[in-house]
């Protein structure tokens, strides 16, 4: 058990947070708008927590960090993402399709640019000596902030997509006209599930300053838009679920390969270091080929539903299963 | 109701005279600025050498998108692929690291060779990743987004295999590969129009040759030859052109070859003005390429051209106090196009329709 958790430790509680900023882009997603934002959401939120407990909570040098304030900084993080997510989204949500995804790729790229200039924020160094709550090379301890971190982000969008609110989202992915005709107002609720995935991707940022100890601007890229994403359409789209199982799958995949399938006896040694050092390419082709396998995801809401007691009121929807992940044409 | 369609009429023709004249304007005083600021030409000059190749390199996109209504993310790998491809058929060897340390190939080609051989492989490519990444999921049907997210994968393995195999290192090309040359070219003043005597490097005016032909022979290919009438009509409507007996499969390919052949010479031309910096080379300049075609609009292979050069030109422009900022520029500018401008310069609305 030792063992096990020096070894991942670290990897679970990155699985978590993983969980958490694919459910911040999957929000946005539910309401039909393809957002590659969360990186920068998430950049914002560690610099927040960066710069509070450098700067601003400066009493514990070496000592413990205590864990509150760590919330609190996660809280002011959410905020001040949420705050950022309504000035780019009020006017980035007039677009569409590709070309809103496009837009989130230039405000990440940009805000990745500014913040590796800004000396404030230390430039290319970043911010480092970040304090932490624990001392463990293990880190699974951070489970403690982190999963109910994933938990109670879970059970909002769960409850949230049975809520009116939510419904109104999934209206907007099927048809924005349609839904529009209803009565529901686009420009509110897209901007509304778009913020909200800010929040959370800003919440992420601001543990994750604190377990990685050092926050500079290459943790929100274009790349981790990218990896987000494939979380997303890996798991699956159409249920809260899939983006948090996608993100467990995928952030565990490169470790498991590395740690377990490289090292087992008798393999050709050719073979093991291809899985040591092109554990990447095999991600990629994976990403590549369970797209084509598994179009709507590992996890649908056919899957979920087959799994439960076949109540009458379920003969009511099934125009959900339609295999259109975007609203409007891409 | 004949009155409000009479007014209608006149006031769109005002608005289109107001626009065009407003266009005017501001090209007029671009021109005055370049003209009267110090350096003004010499950064006019250095912007046009890079935009050319930024030019080519969203041709590449703009053309699969035209057909497919796809981004090829896999696009900026190929770019790499390409740079690297000229690279060993000069027949220069692998660094240290990397399966292939320092192997290299028994002959080498002359450079204008070597280059174009680099482009044809990386078209090459071009159509393995179509194969792969595209046409599996274009017959299933498949969401556009689904075909977004395979050819990342595919861009993943790709980048990760170049550094696998050769290593993480810059890569050089040989020196004067055009044979003996001066380094640069003085233009003297410019017929008394800049302060200063302007000099260019000689790599910038061959970049900037190479790239302007290769935007006129891609022209003349969609606009003059019967393979380009056909990739018209399958970019205006597909059915409809295979229906007419267009074999929309083939034209994808060739298509695919077209871009990654100009993609991967575009690369060739980036490592030649500064070096191959590594697997990673392509992915920047991946996302300056989606810039550069929102800002021509998407799609539209003459606004692919200018967009390139205004973002290179815009660029250059950059006062050195500020050079860390330079790329934000074109993230900048993407960004307001698509608010102001969604449907690119040289663009025309298109109505939703329902």
């Amino acid at each position: 058990m030792e063992g096990f958790l020096s070894t991942y430790g670290a990897a679970i509680v990155q699985m978590a947070l993983a969980g958490v900023l694919a459910l911040s882009m999957y929000l946005p997603l539910m309401a039909g708008q393809l957002s590659l934002a969360s990186p920068g959401f998430y950049a914002v939120g560690g610099y927040v927590a960066a710069l509070l407990s450098t700067k601003v909570f400066t009493g514990y040098p070496n000592g413990e960090y205590p864990i509150p304030l760590i919330v609190l900084e996660m809280g002011i993080a959410g905020v001040i993402a949420a705050f950022f997510a309504l000035i780019v989204g009020i006017p980035a949500l007039r677009l569409r399709g590709i070309y809103l995804a496009l837009a989130t790729i230039a405000f990440v790229e940009v805000l990745r640019i500014f913040a590796l200039n800004q000396d404030e924020l230390g430039g290319a160094v970043g911010i480092y000596n970040i304090p932490q709550p624990f001392f463990s090379a293990t880190r699974i301890e951070y489970l403690v902030l982190a999963l109910p971190l994933l938990v109670g982000a879970a059970l909002f969008v769960a409850r949230l997509e049975r809520s009116r609110v939510g419904r109104a989202f999934v209206a907007l992915r099927e048809d924005e006209l349609a839904a529009s005709a209803m009565g529901i107002f686009p420009t509110y609720y897209k901007v509304l599930a778009f913020t909200l995935g800010a929040v959370l991707a800003g919440m992420a940022g601001a543990l994750n300053a604190h377990i990685l100890n050092t926050w500079n601007a290459r943790q929100g890229t274009f790349d981790l838009a990218i990896l987000i994403l494939a979380y997303v359409l890996v798991g699956g789209s159409r249920t809260f679920l899939g983006p948090i199982i996608g993100a467990a799958f995928l952030v565990a995949l490169p470790e498991i390969i590395l740690r377990e399938v490289a090292g087992l006896p008798g393999l050709n040694p050719v073979i093991a270091t291809f899985l040591r050092d092109g554990r990447l390419i095999l991600f990629g082709v994976l990403i590549a080929i369970s797209v084509f396998f598994f179009p709507y995801g590992l996890i649908t809401p056919s899957l979920l539903k087959s799994r439960r007691k076949k109540t009458p009121a379920e003969h009511i929807e099934p125009a959900k299963a339609t295999p259109k992940v975007s609203g409007g044409e891409l | 109701m004949k009155a409000l369609d009479q007014s209608s009429q006149q006031y769109r023709r005002l608005w289109w005279l107001a626009s065009r004249g407003f266009a005017a304007v501001v090209i007029v005083l671009l021109i005055t600025a370049i003209l009267t600021t110090p350096g003004g030409l010499q950064n006019f000059f250095n912007g046009l050498a890079i935009g050319g190749v930024y030019a080519i390199f969203a041709l590449g996109y703009t053309l699969i998108f035209s057909i497919l209504r796809i981004i090829n993310f896999a696009h900026g790998a190929i770019f790499t692929l390409g740079a690297y491809f000229t690279y060993f058929l000069t027949g220069s060897a692998v660094g240290f690291n990397g399966l292939l340390a320092n192997q290299k190939l028994p002959f080498g080609l002359p450079f204008p060779l070597a280059m174009l051989s680099g482009g044809i492989l990386a078209g090459l490519c071009g159509i393995a990743i179509e194969r792969v990444a595209f046409r599996p999921l274009r017959a299933k049907g498949a969401d556009p987004l689904l075909t977004l997210v395979s050819s990342l994968g595919v861009a993943v393995a790709i980048v990760n295999i170049i550094q696998l195999m050769v290593g993480a290192e810059i890569y050089a090309y040989p020196r004067n590969p055009f044979g003996e040359m001066p380094a640069a070219l003085n233009l003297g003043t410019f017929g008394g129009l800049s302060q200063r005597p302007i000099i260019i490097r000689t790599t910038q005016v061959i970049i900037f040759v190479v790239s302007m032909v290769i935007v006129v022979l891609l022209t003349y290919f969609i606009n003059g030859t019967k393979t380009g009438k056909a990739l018209r009509a399958v970019a205006e409507d597909a059915t409809t052109s295979s229906l007419l007996g267009i074999n929309t499969n083939r034209l994808i390919l060739i298509t695919f070859f077209v871009s990654g052949l100009v993609g991967g010479i575009a690369g060739t031309l980036v490592g030649l003005s500064v070096n191959v910096s590594g697997p990673y080379f392509g992915i920047n300049f991946g996302l300056k390429g989606l810039a550069v075609i929102v800002l021509g609009g998407l799609g539209d292979i003459p606004g692919a051209v200018v967009g390139g050069l205004v973002i290179g030109v815009a660029e250059a422009f950059v006062p050195s106090q500020q050079v860390a900022y330079k790329d934000a520029i074109a993230f900048a500018v993407l960004f307001l196009v698509l608010l102001l401008r969604p449907q690119g310069l040289l663009g025309r609305a298109v109505v939703q329709k329902v």
